[in-house]
């Protein structure tokens, strides 16, 4: 097994940039997981708004507005710069602002509605339509307690009052709303890590024993060809199993729950399969590159590609109809898909369309297999 | 001899395949994906449009609120209603066709299936207040497989309804005399808000990669004033060796070079850009003079910021390039490049970093082109630009003024 020893001892000599790949991985996975886990709720609590809110006015009404707002979303005091407050909108940190003018109470009780209130927003999202409804929810109420004779107070608190019923809303199924497990982004994020594992390791040492002196010393061994090449092929298949067996370990430590559930089965099977669809692809892209830089350049275009078209970084539904349908022609998008019908299912017999996408990146497999073989073919026959 | 080596050393670079990658083709890939990817985001998660809802309606059930809908649809343009049976709208919300389903049963019925999951019920405190009970209850409820946007808007739809009803409720109990006024109060339309816009760049936080983006093109430029060094110094490479041992200064030999280098990555940058703004079609503002003279002082900085790295310490050149690549990657992370926020973020907490992470600078002038109506920021973030590029140029020249070797 020399050459399977030789391989390994290749693997040693590149061992820190994928090292360094499985760090980050690990860690931003980690925090991701942690950070969405949050996010989610088993209620239907729906999108509170963040509302920048400055009240001039001194009346009861005024102060009623600012108190309801204040009830189901979050009110912060408007920067006074300008460009701040363009920021602020920007990057989303403000859904609103809103600025109630020091006349507001006055006005309002003198029947003066039109154009009241100084509001902001980014035009035409939907936050700002949802905003502009609640404000106007409320003054409506006010409106009517204040024509049906009632004091501006106890109009402001009798507003407040039914401005606190509350809509009855069910989720279709139960647990719906719920966001996904831990598990799910930890396992969301394994294309691009693999890909670029197998194309860096594989890459690496394929192309040092591709290099022409060591490949024509090799050829005049008493080792027959095929034996190098099998302990080749066993070698690479060891390294994929040993970052399976990392990246497994690391989600038993971190999600343990989740992967001795029925979820985590499955989803350590679908990674399984995109190793070696991972491997197919290394080999092929191995084909093309003369060196390190290239491998580099190789791993970067289809670690990248394929996660940004699979939907592997940015959500299916995120995309366009055109964008869905190109998809469809990388692995990674198969294995996200898979990945999201796992949450769903409740027994083994309901997997019919994992099933589907398991099959999807097999057959992917064999295809990066067969141009591999192809393409190393004609590259034989160019010689 | 400037420009006989100027143009020398521009061949040089444009024959150099990894550089016309990482520059050039890189970039362009990139830009790409993130177009393909977030193409439509800014359309689907922050844009309004018309939220598609299923109406389920019993016979003898409120027929004010079936009004209301008809009212949102046709005037506001808020809703789009389907009306339909109960199994119907199930499948289509199953099927994403529609974002929820307003059930109205008879008032006060209970209309829902035991085995699901009430989510919110009808709160107690205004129900107690109001002297409630059963029949305070509308029968109207929503039923959702999501709590997103929509779904809140559609949520609020039915509040703002049911609050309507629990104003009159009330009206109707503490003064009895006004609810006519009251109810004529609901027929008035009036839009309380006074609306001040924001500029429509304001609306696609999108862009922050396409920034990102540039800015890391801008610092791949670290790798060319790298090479820079690497022929500048005579312990780095035999061709600075040749050099240092000619007759002329090796400074009156670099420049050309350094020129070079700039100008083919200020080429590389606005072939990426333009590419960004008329393949991709990325709008990237119409400020195109203030824009490229971004692309330069920020190509310009990238060159020197090579340079720099390339002169200081005896470190190998592989050493050396990795921490150009270093530098580059996590100063274009701290960007936004990788995670939407993370500029904000470094901002609020290291504002100090933020003021010199050169990735920052870069993508924060181009942005603020786009967002402000005033200068103001933008010549703030140009200016630290230029002081940065200063202090490394004058950093790099002390390190190697007067340099001499007794040996290589």
């Amino acid at each position: 097994m020399q050459v399977f020893k030789a391989f390994f001892r290749i693997v040693n000599k590149n061992k820190m940039p994928l090292f360094m790949y499985i760090v980050i991985y690990l860690a931003l996975t980690l925090i991701i997981g942690s950070v969405m886990e949050e996010n989610s709720q088993a209620e239907f609590s729906g999108v509170s708004l963040d509302i920048g809110l400055e009240n001039q006015d001194q009346g009861s009404l005024g102060r009623g507005l600012e108190e309801y707002l204040g009830t189901q979303n979050q009110i912060s005091s408007v920067p006074e710069e300008k460009e701040d407050l363009q920021d602020a909108m920007y990057y989303g940190e403000l859904d609103y602002v809103l600025v109630i003018p020091e006349d507001f109470t006055e006005k309002f009780q003198a029947g003066e509605q039109e154009g009241i209130l100084d509001g902001r927003a980014v035009p035409g999202s939907s936050s700002a339509y949802l905003a502009e409804q609640e404000i106007t929810g409320y003054l409506r109420s006010l409106s009517m307690y204040l024509k049906a004779g009632c004091s501006a107070k106890e109009a402001a608190s009798w507003a407040l009052a039914d401005m606190g019923r509350k809509a009855e809303v069910e989720f279709l199924e139960e647990g719906e709303g719920q966001g996904m497990p831990r598990g799910f982004y930890y396992f969301q994020y394994i294309p691009y890590v693999f890909l670029i594992l197998m194309i860096l390791g594989v890459g690496g040492c394929m192309n040092t024993f591709k290099e022409k002196d060591l490949a024509a010393r090799n050829k005049c061994s008493s080792m027959s060809f095929l034996s190098q090449n099998l302990q080749i092929f066993l070698g690479c298949a060891a390294y994929m199993l040993a970052v399976y067996g990392i990246f497994m370990g690391m989600a038993c430590l971190s999600v343990r729950d989740y992967m001795f559930s029925l979820q985590g089965a499955f989803n350590a099977a679908n990674a399984f399969l995109f190793g070696i669809c991972s491997l197919s692809v290394a080999w092929f892209t191995v084909q093309f590159a003369q060196n390190s830089q290239m491998l580099t350049v190789m791993s970067n275009v289809f670690g990248l590609g394929f996660s940004f078209l699979g939907g592997v970084f940015v959500s299916l539904d995120l995309m366009g109809e055109g964008a869905r349908k190109m998809a469809k022609f990388v692995p990674s998008y198969w294995y996200v898909a898979a990945n999201e019908e796992i949450q769903k299912l409740e027994t083994f017999a309901d997997g019919g369309k994992v099933f589907q996408s398991f099959g999807m990146v097999l057959v992917f497999s064999l295809a990066f297999f067969s141009a591999g073989l192809l393409v190393g073919r004609m590259k034989v026959k160019e010689r | 001899m400037f420009f006989r080596l100027y143009k020398y050393s521009l061949m040089r670079s444009v024959r150099d395949r990894m550089t016309l990658f990482w520059s050039l083709i890189f970039p362009v890939i990139l830009g790409s994906l993130f177009a393909v990817a977030f193409g439509s985001y800014t359309d689907k998660e922050v844009l309004f449009h018309q939220v598609p809802v299923a109406y389920v309606q019993e016979e003898g059930a409120d027929e004010n609120f079936s009004l209301l809908l008809e009212t949102l649809e046709k005037d506001n343009g808020l809703v789009q209603v389907e009306k339909v049976t109960e199994k119907e709208a199930e499948k289509l919300l199953r099927e994403g066709d529609v974002e929820g389903i307003f059930k109205n049963g008879i008032k006060g019925g209970e209309n829902t299936e035991s085995s699901r999951v009430k989510a919110e019920g009808v709160a107690a405190g205004p129900e107690s207040q109001l002297g409630g009970g059963v029949l305070e209850k509308s029968g109207i409820s929503l039923v959702v497989t999501g709590q997103g946007m929509n779904q809140t808007i559609l949520k609020s739809v039915l509040e703002q309804y049911e609050r309507t009803r629990g104003t009159l409720l009330k009206i109707g109990k503490e003064r009895p005399e006004g609810i006519a006024k009251a109810a004529a109060a609901l027929e008035e339309d009036f839009s309380y808000l006074r609306e001040g816009g924001l500029g429509d760049a304001a609306s696609n936080s999108v862009l922050d990669y396409f920034y990102s983006l540039i800015a890391m093109d801008c610092l791949m430029g670290a790798t060319v004033g790298l090479m820079c060094a690497v022929e500048f110094k005579a312990n780095l490479s035999p061709l600075a060796a040749r050099r240092m041992a000619a007759g002329t200064s090796r400074f009156l030999l670099l420049w050309p070079d350094l020129a070079a280098k700039v100008t083919m990555q200020f080429v590389y940058l606005i072939f990426s850009a333009s590419y960004l703004i008329f393949v991709l079609d990325v709008p990237l503002g119409d400020q195109w003079g203030f824009l490229l003279l971004t692309l330069f002082i920020g190509s310009m900085m990238g060159v020197v910021l090579g340079f720099f790295i390339g002169v200081c310490g005896r470190m190998a050149y592989p050493v050396k390039e990795a921490l150009c690549i270093m530098v580059m990657m996590v100063s274009s992370f701290f960007s936004g490049l990788m995670i939407d926020g993370i500029q904000r973020f470094v901002e609020r907490y290291v504002p100090a970093f933020a003021r010199v992470n050169p990735a920052t600078l870069i993508a924060k002038a181009c942005c603020s082109l786009n967002i402000y109506d005033t200068y103001g920021r933008y010549l703030e973030n140009m200016g630290m630009m230029l002081a940065l590029t200063a202090a490394l140029a004058a950093g790099a020249f002390l390190i190697v003024r007067r340099e001499r070797y007794a040996g290589i």
